[in-house]
């Protein structure tokens, strides 16, 4: 128990340092470790646990999932506490790194080039927004009613000041009851 | 002739609107409750700067552009830096906790039952809406992040070479910052105004 602990935990703080540009790139490699080296679970139970992981939250939710089933075999309250350990390792270091980059970052306020770089950034930003937005766009407007929805959250965003909580709950009602 | 210079120097814009601790376990709470379908930035950002005003379109998108160099989620990224810009330690610990408690519960029981019941929860059918809003969302957000950034042919330029390079030359996004920030940054360094080119010219009269 205090092994698969450890496996787990020295696997995603790896991961957590390593995944830069977002948790997807770090997903083969997890794949690999959890299917093939420790053997946690097969090939098909991995993929359905990382369709169930992308309900909420931020991407690689699915390492809580991975930590759950590599400490199943002893028990619901064990493999609970695994997907805590899993989820920590995963989720902490990178926050402390971006904890302390922020820091430094806003210490920095007063220097002129402070400014020099945010101003530098704000096309670089957008533009990145915007690959986004088309990437994302490919994998989700399959359908005109997925269309639709898209250009009617664009729009009630761009002229109405409607809180997009409304919208993402409304959403995900109507695809509940219309797109299942 | 002042009493507190302190004051004086540091225009009130640039210091964070004071935020209770409480106000963030809520927004946060609330942010990692419904991102549904993975993390929505375009998402935050409406809350955190349009809506509650914590911080500015600059602050945030500079914030953003850091987040993408270090590794991690991006969601959970900005909300550390949004924690610690309002609050400091104890703010960027209380938004980790806050966005990641929902999702991890919600995760968890539905892991259970999945190797309980054997039951396969097919999400991604179930977010099909979702995520066709979130494309919107994030669509919106070129717009407004747009009309900030843009200032000169520059900053255009800067926008579709970005483009480009994340999506005809499949380049990633921290390369993407790594090559163009510098060269953005020259082109935005601090040049003497003519403000103080004035003192100067008076100190130099002196």
């Amino acid at each position: 128990m205090i092994q698969t602990f450890g496996h787990l935990v020295a696997l995603f703080m790896i991961l957590s340092i390593s995944a830069f540009g977002g948790g997807k790139v770090v997903l083969p490699t997890l794949q690999q470790q959890a299917v093939n080296h420790y053997h946690w679970m097969s090939n098909q139970q991995f993929v359905d646990l990382f369709g169930i992981s992308i309900i909420d939250g931020p991407s690689m939710m699915v390492v809580t999932l991975v930590g759950l089933k590599a400490c199943m075999e002893y028990g619901y309250v064990i493999a609970i506490l695994g997907a805590l350990v899993a989820t920590v390792a995963m989720f902490l270091p990178s926050s402390i790194l971006v904890l302390i980059v922020g820091r430094f970052w806003d210490s920095w306020k007063t220097s002129p080039w402070h400014e020099s770089i945010q101003r530098a950034m704000m096309p670089i930003s957008t533009g990145l927004i915007l690959a986004a937005a088309f990437i994302i766009a490919k994998h989700s407007i399959h359908t005109i009613p997925t269309a639709i929805m898209g250009v009617i959250a664009l729009c009630l965003m761009l002229f109405t000041k409607l809180n997009p909580v409304i919208m993402i709950v409304a959403a995900a009602g109507i695809s509940w009851v219309f797109l299942r | 002739m002042s009493k507190n210079p302190d004051i004086t120097a540091e225009p009130v814009s640039d210091t964070p609107p004071r935020v209770s601790l409480w106000e963030l376990i809520f927004f946060f709470g609330l942010i990692g409750l419904t991102s549904f379908g993975g993390g929505l930035t375009a998402y935050i950002r409406r809350l955190a700067v349009t809506q509650k005003g914590w911080l500015t379109d600059e602050e945030f998108f500079s914030a953003l552009a850091i987040v993408q160099i270090l590794p991690g989620a991006r969601v959970v990224g900005i909300s550390v830096y949004i924690g610690n810009h309002l609050r400091g330690l104890l703010g960027a610990t209380v938004a980790l906790l806050s966005i990641m408690t929902p999702p991890f519960i919600l995760v968890s029981c539905l892991g259970l039952l999945y190797f309980h019941y054997g039951e396969n929860t097919d999400s991604k059918a179930l977010l099909a809406g979702v995520t066709a809003v979130a494309c919107g969302l994030m669509a919106s957000m070129v717009f407004e992040a747009g009309q900030k950034a843009i200032r000169g042919v520059f900053d255009v330029m800067m926008i579709l070479i970005t483009f480009l390079l994340v999506r005809l030359a499949h380049l990633h996004v921290q390369y993407v910052i790594l090559l163009l920030g510098p060269i953005a940054i020259w082109w935005h360094r601090p040049r003497p105004d003519k403000k103080d080119e004035a003192q100067k010219q008076k100190e130099v009269a002196s």
